[in-house]
């Protein structure tokens, strides 16, 4: 049997009208996310009401106090953009592969080496300025998420080795390696469950709107997202990447650098992660502890999924998954209500952003009757 | 020793060989079951939930077995009717199945995580006399559940059955070229169904293993990833029924040893926990180089 490898996106990207202006552009673009995100959310909130509804409580009141504690006051909207931080990096990371055509799923095992490695460089920080300090630590961890993605990338650009099933594996490889490498040599003293030492404070990144969590990671990951923007809008190899995801072997015969455009993807959506899980480490847990990340890797998937690599999409996704996460931990604690419903939610908005629904064919074939009759 | 961690070996194995060759049929016909974990959870919920209420261990198994068909069944609809990537699928369907058995513990049973259903009846174990005190060969054959002979024999069958029968050829040339099957008048959509509700009815069979046979209780984490490394199992045997069993072994052994060495202290068990991971990349990137070789050549 042969190993196939994965040519294509996993979904379409969102389709723009080239001839269009810039306003009714982004109008457009607008829509069709809203039109391709929304079918999912939707479908989710209706599953995830069945499960309320078959356990007794009442969907539409727990999604209205759902919606208060994400958005209900400053400190809620606060905790909702600390949520937002992590998945908006693993988010960008995920799009940016997939842009090239490159499907990662490792983008979990770069934020958790990344998150590792600023954990045990930032606690070596003591006694260095702020700035630098942060500077250093954060490089660290963009490397490290750069590694993760090192041999898959390889493999794949040199020899069209299916990058899914390779990058799924380092993630497991991953967190074997992170374990071993706390419990052998990176634990706190007098810890009982393994995590690291507290990162140096001159290393942590200053919170916006003290007490909140949200921090200036925020910021960066904006700054990334912006970059991402420009690069897929404004660059070469960001021409390339639109190109190759869209038609590879298209872009073969017309001389694309197919192999440094999936390369780069790969390693990008990495190094993207890395630093994803070293802003996460600085910023809101200030250590490495077991259970670093709580599948931020796969909803920033989801994320990417349902925002079709667009920019703006991406980041109303992350703020509506960090709406999610952030109201879910705390609504449990005033109803009874367990906090897997999150999963339950996210789940089903991953599996319907890939699925496409089509119009039954007497439907469609109507349609383009009338069409014709118009014409 | 050797005869404990041989013992215990095989009784690793089993939850793994159903998995991963369920999985394997899966593949055969084109389609890479990242599910199989979610079909294990639900196998071993509802077959410990089942032989709680009945007190029976048939009815958990065949209630776990219904379940994991049905799983596997939906999860396939995503994937061949809805065309979802199956990657995205299978990880949803993972994240999806273990919120809802999560939730339901919480919500419905009130406990957090473990659930010990009253009256549950665990698999029997086959004493079989006169083998049972031989040295080595006792604890290979003896004690044993049903499920463990039942894996043993899937084995041959499964080999019979891709090789000679109808079913086992139309599979895998659904999985070989979908295109081409179609064009035969294969209804290859139907044919990724099929192998999607054996690979979710094994894979459960996998689950109940664990919860009727190993531990005789329920626990949401009881899985530990076991789907995945069925994954790495099959993509190792790539596919065929008897090596993907053999690597089922291996890494059942790997987990032996790794409890053993582990009580024992010295050896770190979260490095052996990426042994069958790396395999499965060292073994993608051999077969993939081979191929990439060959193709050049042909070129040239």
């Amino acid at each position: 049997m042969s190993v196939t490898a994965t040519h294509t996106a996993p979904v379409e990207p969102e389709p723009t009208d080239p001839g269009a202006g810039r306003m009714t552009r982004l109008l457009e673009a607008v829509r069709n996310v809203a039109v391709h995100a929304g079918v999912p959310v939707l479908l989710a909130l209706v599953i995830g009401g069945i499960v309320l509804a078959a356990t007794g409580a009442n969907p539409f009141a727990v999604y209205g106090r759902l919606a208060t504690e994400a958005f209900g006051s400053p400190s809620r909207i606060n905790a909702t953009l600390a949520a937002t931080t992590p998945i908006l990096f693993t988010g960008i990371a995920a799009a940016f592969a997939y842009r090239a055509g490159a499907f990662t799923v490792g983008v979990e095992g770069s934020f958790v080496l990344g998150g590792l490695t600023a954990s045990v460089i930032g606690s070596q920080m003591g006694g260095v300025p702020g700035p630098i300090a942060i500077v250093v630590t954060l490089a660290a961890a963009v490397l490290a998420g750069g590694l993760v993605a090192l041999v898959p990338a390889l493999l794949r650009s040199l020899w069209n080795v299916d990058e899914v099933v390779t990058t799924l594996m380092f993630n497991f490889i991953v967190a074997g390696l992170a374990g071993w490498l706390v419990q052998s040599f990176f634990l706190a003293p007098g810890q009982a469950n393994s995590s690291t030492e507290y990162v140096a404070e001159s290393a942590e990144l200053p919170p916006l709107a003290p007490p909140g969590q949200t921090n200036v990671g925020l910021i960066v990951a904006l700054l990334v997202l912006v970059g991402y923007f420009l690069w897929m809008r404004y660059t070469t190899i960001g021409y390339e990447f639109r190109a190759v995801g869209s038609a590879p072997r298209f872009s073969t015969a017309q001389g694309l650098r197919v192999r440094t455009v999936i390369a780069t993807g790969l390693i990008g959506a990495g190094l993207i992660g890395g630093l994803g899980g070293g802003a996460h480490a600085l910023g809101v847990v200030h250590r490495y502890s077991e259970g670093f990340s709580a599948s931020f890797g796969f909803t920033g998937i989801a994320i990417a999924l349902l925002a079709r690599f667009n920019p703006i999409g991406i980041l109303v996704g992350a703020i509506l998954f960090g709406a999610l996460n952030a109201a879910g931990a705390t609504v449990q604690l005033f109803i009874n209500l367990p906090v897997q419903l999150i999963d339950i939610l996210e789940g089903t908005v991953m599996i319907f952003a890939v699925a496409t629904f089509v119009l039954p064919r007497f439907l469609t074939r109507r349609r383009r009757l009338q069409r014709g009759g118009a014409a | 020793m050797i005869d404990a961690i041989l013992a215990s070996a095989l009784t690793l194995s089993v939850p793994l060989v159903f998995a991963a060759l369920g999985g394997a049929i899966h593949r055969q016909a084109g389609v890479v079951n990242i599910g199989l974990e979610a079909h294990m959870i639900t196998g071993a919920f509802i077959g410990a939930l089942l032989s709680g209420w009945t007190g029976s261990w048939i009815v958990g198994t065949i209630a776990g077995v219904v379940a994991g068909a049905i799983t596997g069944g939906i999860m396939s609809l995503l994937i061949t009717r809805l065309h979802g990537n199956e990657i995205i699928v299978g990880l949803g369907f993972n994240i999806v199945t273990f919120g809802v058995i999560g939730y339901l513990l919480r919500s419905v049973f009130g406990v957090s995580g473990t659930l010990q259903p009253e009256g549950l009846e665990r698999l029997p174990s086959l004493v079989i006399p006169g083998v049972a005190d031989v040295p080595v060969l006792g604890a290979i054959v003896s004690g044993k559940d049903p499920l463990f002979w039942l894996a043993i024999l899937a084995v041959p069958v499964l080999v019979w059955l891709f090789a000679h029968t109808r079913w086992g050829l139309r599979l895998r040339a659904t999985g070989a070229s979908e295109p081409a099957s179609a064009s035969l008048g294969l209804r290859t959509a139907g044919i990724r169904d099929g192998a999607g509700i054996i690979a979710g009815a094994l894979a459960a069979l996998g689950g109940v293993a664990l919860s009727l046979g190993t531990v005789g209780l329920f626990n949401e984490n009881m899985t530990a990833g076991r789907g995945y490394v069925a994954l790495a199992a099959f993509y190792f045997g790539r596919s065929r029924p008897l090596p993907t069993a053999l690597a089922c072994l291996l890494f059942g052994f790997f987990d032996a040893l790794q409890i053993r060495i582990q009580t024992s202290g010295g050896f770190s068990a979260d490095i052996v926990s990426t042994l069958p991971y790396v395999a499965v990349v060292v073994v993608l990137a051999i077969t993939g180089i081979r191929q990439y070789a060959r193709s050049s050549r042909k070129i040239a």
